[in-house]
């Protein structure tokens, strides 16, 4: 996609995917805000990058975004649905993937199954139809992990068990994918391969891209928005 | 009349001893364990309770049992203090009333089988009622399980992200510890209070061992948990033991053997 294109697209939108105005979330019994006076908008089908060192509050942020926290001021918006009253419906529309993703060698969880949790979530009564599954094995496929679909998740590496959730975050096509540091435990070719194919052909198909990153040379390789943060504000947005 | 309680028992262990080897792995994927154990001494208590006020014991260990699951989180989040910690205070609390209860209880309940079933355990007192009681529980909670597996399991494996992809975990989770209490306070006839909690986690730790997935682990857990049963009450019949402690014998056999046989599978392999 060339720059005009990009600009063209920027203009076209037509709302903000996400909101927050003012917002100030705390950890429970903690004095201090984990973030503070936070005030952002990020666009529709855009990829915004939230950078800044460890503590900043970019995973409470993408948190508080998803409610999972709720701040204890201020608001926060997503797709024009207030989070503190339809966070469950919000949700359905999001993927996230959490940092640090490790689970335990004995865990009894298949990748297949892993990944299909993904969808059960968004059906009635959590249950899969064919073609469910049938999506499930093609996006294993897209992240190289279909040949590890009947293997324990347990058993896999690191940036094995990243790709397999990367894989979860994708099948439920999000309309608003929140990604915490989905690079930490990739080698250097499938974070290329992410960064290059994927998260660009992600936003060009509707979807918001909200990624976290402590690396403050990181870029993707389509970036719309960097959002730099510092001890728990915003100290810095600007268009990439 | 021996052969006919002695099949009522079986049937009565072997449903018991699963939905029991079940929720055992259930509770203790969901990080629930202190919990469950909480819960079953809420029950006993409740039980004790009924002794004192001449009551069915199935009433009052129930509303201890489902009282407990359903005000642990709220309290927990009140003080302010951890489910685990909250737990524990509670167990503690239990375990006192237990004892009050089974002293303030009248000379003739005392000295009753009454005590005893409560403690360690009876399968004298299995009628046609519980075994019909027993078989729904079971039914609903199969049919909870099925009907609900996908996200049950996405809970299971991991409650965060399952609340992010907008499982309402709370109100499964609050599903699962009612049906628990249910299953903890019907046991609790055949294993006595104490030994409920046996019951709840050895077949769930031995199944780990032998499992792949969730699903094999969940239906392993309940074969173990029915045939731990089925050994502890022959055992019982045969030697005259209480019922309860040749369960968890039973139960802790099958461990014991599982473990060697899955050390020994391990190391052949050189893992």
């Amino acid at each position: 996609m060339n720059l005009e294109e990009r600009s063209l697209r920027l203009e076209l939108r037509e709302a903000y995917a996400v909101e927050l105005v003012d917002v100030s979330t705390y950890y429970y019994g903690e004095r201090r805000p984990a973030i503070t006076g936070i005030n952002l908008k990020i666009p529709a089908n855009t990829l915004s990058l939230v950078v800044g060192p460890n503590g900043a509050g970019k995973t409470t942020l993408l948190e508080t975004i998803l409610g999972l926290l709720k701040p204890r001021r201020g608001m926060v918006k997503v797709f024009g649905h207030d989070m503190a009253k339809r966070a469950h419906f919000v949700r359905k529309m999001c993927s996230y993937l959490p940092q640090d993703f490790m689970k335990d060698s004995d865990e009894p969880f298949l990748v297949k199954d892993v990944v299909a949790m993904g969808i059960a979530s968004n059906r009635d009564l959590g249950r899969l139809r064919e073609e469910d599954w049938r999506m499930v094995y093609k996006v294993l496929e897209l992240v190289g992990m279909l040949e590890f679909s009947e293997r324990p998740i347990g058993k896999l590496s690191g940036g094995q068990q990243q790709k397999v959730m990367l894989a979860r975050a994708l099948v439920r096509r999000p309309k608003l994918l929140l990604l915490d540091e989905p690079f930490s435990s990739l080698d250097r070719d499938s974070r290329r391969s992410i960064s290059e194919n994927l998260l660009p052909s992600l936003v060009e198909g509707g979807c918001t891209v909200i990624m976290v990153s402590h690396d403050l040379t990181f870029r993707p390789a389509v970036c719309d928005l960097v959002v730099r943060m510092e001890s728990g504000r915003i100290v810095e947005v600007a268009e990439a | 009349m021996i052969s006919t309680l002695l099949l009522n028992s079986l049937i009565a262990g072997v449903i018991a001893g699963s939905l029991c080897g079940c929720t055992g792995t259930i509770c203790g994927r969901m990080r629930l364990s202190t919990i469950a154990f909480t819960m079953a001494h809420a029950a006993l208590a409740g039980s004790a309770l009924s002794l004192l006020l001449g009551l069915d014991y199935l009433i009052t260990g129930m509303l201890f049992a489902v009282f407990t699951a359903i005000v642990l989180g709220p309290l927990s989040d009140i003080l302010r203090i951890s489910l685990d910690t909250t737990s524990m205070t509670l167990f503690s609390i239990y375990n006192a009333l237990t004892f009050i209860f089974l002293i303030m209880s009248p000379g003739p309940t005392l000295s009753s089988e009454k005590v005893g079933g409560i403690l360690w355990g009876s399968i004298l007192a299995i009628t046609p009622t519980y075994l019909t009681i027993l078989i729904t529980i079971s039914i609903i909670y199969v049919m909870v399980l099925r009907i609900f597996w996908g996200r049950i399991s996405s809970i299971l494996f991991d409650p965060r992200l399952a609340e992010a992809e907008g499982v309402n975990v709370k109100f499964y989770t609050y599903i699962l510890l009612v049906l628990a209490g249910m299953i903890i306070v019907f046991t609790l006839k055949i294993t006595g209070g104490f030994l409920v909690f046996s019951l709840l986690f050895i077949p769930s730790a031995t199944s780990i061992q032998i499992s792949r997935s969730l699903k094999g682990m969940i239906l392993k857990s309940s074969i173990i948990g029915g045939l731990s049963s089925t050994i502890g009450i022959l055992i019982s019949f045969a030697l005259n033991l209480p019922v309860g402690s040749c369960i968890v014998i039973g139960a802790a056999t099958i461990f014991a053997a599982t473990s060697m046989a899955s050390s020994i599978i391990n190391w052949r392999r050189g893992d």
